[in-house]
This record gives C-alpha cells, structure tokens and sequence, in this order.
C-alpha cells in the first residue's frame, strides 16, 4: 500500500531574485510503500536533504505535491502541518540535534510536551522507547554524557516516541565511525522489521544497501532505483558510471 | 514534561544571561518603585502641609442676600430669613461616603456685638477643631479653657487695649499646634514672662454684650479677616447673640493627597441640601498642580527607566534567539507550533520577569527607605502596600511580554529545514 507518494515535486531557490533561480529539485517522483526501508543516496549538493524535508513537511515545494497517508501535506496550514509531523513523521538528523540541558528521558519526552497526557504516563512511554533502542539503563545522562552511538539511538527514540508511521533520516550514521554506525543501522533494521517505514539519506552504499530500495539523486533529478540486493546494488552503481560511487566501491 | 519544563530547563542553562536580565529588570523597577515611592512620599508631605494651611471647603446657609465677610467668605447675617445651618449640621457632615478624607469639621456661629462701646465681630467657634484648623495661628496666652474665655484678635485686642508692645519687639506668641510647650501669658512651665515678639497682654477680663469674659490669648497678626474678631466658645456665642442651635457656616478640612474635592462638595451638598457648599478652588488647584508636577516627573523618569530595561531584554532576547536557532528548528521539525515556541519564551521571560519585578520591588523599597530622610524632614511614614509589590510585578512582566514579543515571533518563523540543517 502506498503511503507516501511524491509527485513532480520541484524546489528552485531564488536567493537574488529570478535571475540567479538555483534548482536543487526538478520533477521528482517518488512513492514508498508502507513499511518499506528505502535509502536515498547522491553525490552532495544533489538535493537529498531538501528531499527529505520536503517529504517530512517542513519544506514548501515550488510545484508539485507531497500526500503521506492520503495527505496533501502542503494543503494543511502551517500549524496544522505542525501536528502532522509530530502525529506521522518521526525524523532522525545528522547532528542528532538533541537538547544538551536535558537528559536521555526528557529528550524522549521532547515530542510529548504539547501532549495531554500525565508526566507520568510520558514517562513510561519514553523510558519504552528507551528500551526500544537498549538505552534504558542510561535514562538520566545528558547526551554529553553518551558515546556517539547511544546519541544516535537516542536521537531514534525520541523520533520513535509518538510511534509515527514514518521514521526519516538525515545521515544518521554520518559523523559516527564504522562500528557506531552499524549499531544504528541495525536498530533501523530491528525497526523496519518490526514494520516500520522508514526514509534514509545516506551516503554510505552499505548502509543504503540495508533497505529495501536505493533512490539515487543527481543534480536534482531521480536518476535510478534499484532492489536492494549489495551485490546488486553496487552493480548498479557501477554501472551507472558515478565517479565517487566508483572510488567507495 | 511540558513547554514550561523546557522553558525552566533553558534558564537553568543559562543561569548567567537569566542572571543578567532579573538584575537589569529589578534595576529599572527599583528605580520606578522608588521613585514612584518617595513622589507619593513627598506628595503627602505636601498635602498635609497644604492642609495645615487651613479649610477647603466651606458650607454656609442658602442665602439671597449676605451682610457679613469673614475670610474671604460672605456669610448669612444674623436678621436675614434664609434656611438656616444647624448644630446637628456639623455631625452629619461626618457622615458623607468620603467622610474618612475630612480632617476637621469647624462650625462657626458669627455676629456683631457691643463690647465696651466698640462694635465687634463675634465668631462663636468649637475651639478643638478651630485651633486644629487654624494652625499657623500663634497665641499670647492661653488656650481656652472655661466657657466664657476668649481669643482676641490682634487689632481687636489692641483697640480694646488688652495688649501693648514690648519694647525688645518680643511676645509670648506660640504656635496654636505646639501643645506641648504652650506658653501662659501670666508665666508658664517654659516662660516666666510675658515680653516676647512685639507686645503682652496687659488686661485679661473684657465686657462683652453686657458680660464679662476672661481674654485666655490674643491671637499674634495673621494678616487675615481673624485680627478684627473676638472668639468664644460655641454654646455661648450662640446664646449671647440669641441664636441658640444656629450656625453662621462651616468650614471643612478635606485631607486632599488627589482627593476628590469636588465629590466631597457634592457629598456635603447631598447630605445638606439647605446648604450652599463651596470648595475654595485656589488651594485645591495649588495642591492639585504641585501633586501633578510631581507625578508628571516621576512618571517621566520611570518611563525612560522602563524603556531602557525593555531595550535591553529585547537585545538579550534576540541574542537568545540567534543563539538557540538549531534548537528551536529542532523543536518545530519535531512538531511544535509557532505559538508554541512563543509561550516557550515567553514563559522564559515571564519567570524572570516576576523574579526582577520582586526583587525590585523590595530593592526600591529600600532605597526608599534609605533615602527618604533626605527628601522628608516631616518623618512620613514608609508603607509596605502589596498594591506597589503587585504593580511592580506586572509592570516588569509588561515590559518583559512587550520586549519579548518580536523575537519570539521571529523564533516561530524559522524555517525550521533551515535552521536544522545550517546551524
């Protein structure tokens, strides 16, 4: 069943007015099926993240339409759009971005402020969720307190606190080393085989491998999609004659 | 967890900048408390030395015609068929809505009577409320006490040739309000003569309307209608001059600190409605003027304060802002509303603002209290009225809510792509 469907969606970005009309996006088309992995790859500066935040509403296309769930995303007001994403979308970003001054559990409970729900039952849902990702044990350490690891399963859970149908994510493993990174990964997998959706940008063509589909970007433009298979994939890669795919492989 | 946690979390954070901003608010609304404080202060101090100076309102009969002058003040003369004031009058001036602001209520009773050949104006008075009234008046003498003593004007008493002048320009003349140290004519506690200022009382007994009377005091010059009359207690006056129970006029003194004078006429008017009441508009425009020019200056300075501490927590806040973009781009991409990121900061500077608004508070009121014996030499008295700890809380949180409104406006519409992304 499709639940998100991408359809001609363009970005063009006009820093200095019309004449200097920079196109990150052009006439992309994309659709993900519920509880499908799909990685996103490109050389950077390829538009994956404006991708990203377009599906994850919080960037206004210049044309086309992003539905999730049937949802027009950019039909809905700016505040409604603001509940949708805390109600759909789960996002995990590069930097992880979590609060410094507060701990593990409260940033968990960072999307449940606005909820109406006992600090005590936000509680139990955040320390669940830390369970989720193996960092139960750690609710009470600031994340400068936490291996870069456990700040990328954190950033995970508080993505995964309101059970969103979606989980996007920027480069999760970008700034982690090889091993740190698979631990990611496996949870994201752990994750997707429990059913949940999940959007990855990813540079890295063994991590997109883990999915269930590559979408590759160029220049602003979907250019191949390929069944995630690595021996597979890194064929297609390959034959796709992408110079910097070429050197990783 | 709720926005207010995350609020209370960022000013533990940042305990140094939250630090800065309560001094600074607590700077601005101790110098308008104190401010404010010592104008009111002083205020008062005016007020009640302007009182000193006598009557604000006065009430005297309906009247068509008027034969007799007294300060200023035609009154109703003794023969006209006007309504007439009563005894009973006085006491139900008291009873107005406003009576709490009314500090003397003195009834007169006047007439022309003989006194040893001579035509003299009588004034039957209470003589409590009439030396309450008339404090600058200073007396040779004493203070009456039996019901046939007198007061004697000066001019009265020099026609009457009840005093004559000193040779050192001496008199025994004291403030009526000094009761402590009131002075005897014929010797007392602090004088053991009579020679002061000018003249002395040389004859005590006087023959008025047939009667005799003891002269208690002259009264020193003041100037004023009082230096040509002849003062008796009420009750007798009233029966000397066969008008028993009748009262020529009234003056009232209203305690006027912005009182509202005219309300009290129309109360007085009310209650009297045989009565013509009038409010000696002259003092009560001093006292109206001087009160305002103290308050236009206080509010003036207090407005600069005010606009300098809310330029200043509308730079720190836009600073805050700059500084926390990532972390409110984050908190909108995960689903927060702009007006939820406004009540995030405006919770921030609401706490600090309730903080300096009671640290000011008790700051200005201590600069008040430190300062205030140089600009009062009356020793009035510092209150501490929750009214001002209330207005200096709300105050700091206007200032605070005004300032803090643009930046958190600007926060709730960072594109939240963006500032996750770049930051």
């Amino acid at each position: 069943m499709t639940f998100v469907t991408v359809k001609n969606v363009s970005k063009v970005y006009r820093p200095n007015g019309d004449d200097s009309a920079v196109h990150v996006l052009t006439d992309i088309n994309v659709e993900l099926q519920e509880g499908e992995f799909v990685s996103l790859m490109g050389p950077s500066g390829s538009g994956k993240t404006t991708l990203l935040t377009i599906i994850g509403a919080m960037n206004q296309p210049s044309t086309g339409q992003v539905l999730v769930d049937d949802i027009d995303v950019y039909g809905l007001s700016d505040e409604r759009r603001a509940d949708f994403r805390l109600e759909y979308l789960g996002f995990v970003f590069q930097q992880h971005h979590l609060m410094p001054y507060l701990n593990a559990l409260e940033n968990v409970m960072l999307p449940l402020v606005t909820k109406k729900e006992s600090s005590k039952e936000k509680r139990i849902r955040a320390l669940a969720a830390l369970e989720r990702v193996g960092l139960a044990s750690k609710a009470v350490r600031l994340p400068n307190q936490l291996s870069g690891g456990e700040q990328g399963r954190l950033a995970i859970a508080r993505a995964l606190i309101n059970e969103p149908p979606l989980l996007l994510a920027d480069e999760p493993t970008g700034t982690l080393d090889t091993q740190t990174g698979s631990e990611i990964m496996e949870v994201f997998q752990q994750l997707n085989a429990q059913g949940q959706t999940i959007f990855m940008v990813t540079h890295n063509p063994e991590n997109a491998a883990l999915g269930h589909r590559i979408i590759n970007i160029r220049d602003g433009r979907t250019c191949r999609e390929n069944a995630a298979q690595v021996g597979r994939v890194f064929e297609t890669i390959v034959g796709a004659a992408e110079p910097n795919l070429m050197e990783l492989v | 967890m709720r926005i207010s946690s995350i609020a209370w979390a960022n000013l533990k954070r940042r305990k140094g900048k939250a630090a800065f901003l309560i001094i600074g608010i607590s700077i601005g609304i101790a110098t308008v408390v104190a401010l404010l404080t010592l104008s009111r202060v002083i205020k008062e101090e005016i007020g009640t030395q302007l009182d000193q100076y006598g009557a604000n309102i006065i009430v005297v009969p309906q009247s068509n015609s008027l034969s007799l002058d007294y300060g200023g003040i035609s009154v109703s003369g003794v023969s006209l068929d006007a309504s007439q004031l009563k005894n009973e009058d006085a006491k139900r001036i008291l009873e107005i809505p406003y009576r709490n602001r009314i500090s003397v209520v003195a009834p007169k009773i006047l007439g022309v009577a003989d006194v040893e050949g001579h035509q003299a104006l009588l004034a039957g008075v209470d003589f409590a409320s009439e030396l309450k009234l008339k404090r600058w008046w200073q007396l040779a003498g004493h203070k009456p006490e039996e019901e046939q003593d007198l007061l004697v004007g000066y001019d009265a008493a020099t026609q009457l040739s009840l005093i004559e002048p000193t040779t050192d320009g001496s008199s025994q003349a004291v403030p009526v309000t000094d009761t402590s140290i009131t002075v005897y004519a014929d010797g007392g506690p602090h004088h053991n003569n009579t020679e002061q200022r000018g003249f002395r009382i040389i004859r005590d007994r006087l023959q008025v309307a047939g009667q005799e009377h003891r002269v208690a005091g002259v009264i020193a010059p003041t100037g004023g209608s009082e230096d040509r009359m002849i003062f008796g207690s009420l009750a007798h006056f009233q029966s000397l001059l066969d008008k028993p129970d009748q009262l020529s006029m009234i003056e009232v003194s209203a305690l006027c600190i912005g009182c509202p004078v005219e309300d009290i006429v129309k109360q007085i008017s009310t209650q009297l409605p045989n009565a013509k009441v009038s409010a000696l508009q002259q003092s009560v425009r001093a006292r109206a003027e001087t009160v305002d020019r103290l308050t236009r200056f206080a509010v003036a300075v207090s407005a600069v304060v005010l606009v300098i501490g809310a330029l200043m927590i509308f730079t720190t806040m836009m600073g805050s802002v700059v500084e926390r973009t990532k972390e409110i781009g984050v908190l909108r991409a995960i689903g927060l509303r702009k007006t939820q990121i406004i009540k995030e900061l405006m919770i921030e500077v609401a706490a600090i603002s309730t903080i300096g608004g009671l640290v000011g508070w008790a700051a200005g009121m201590l600069l008040s209290w430190l300062i205030l014996p140089y600009f009062s030499q009356s020793g009035v008295r510092l209150e501490l009225d929750p009214k001002i700890a209330f207005g200096a809380v709300f105050v700091a949180l206007l200032i605070g809510a005004l300032s803090t409104l643009y930046p958190a406006i600007r926060a709730s519409r960072l594109d939240p792509a963006e500032a996750v992304r770049y930051v």
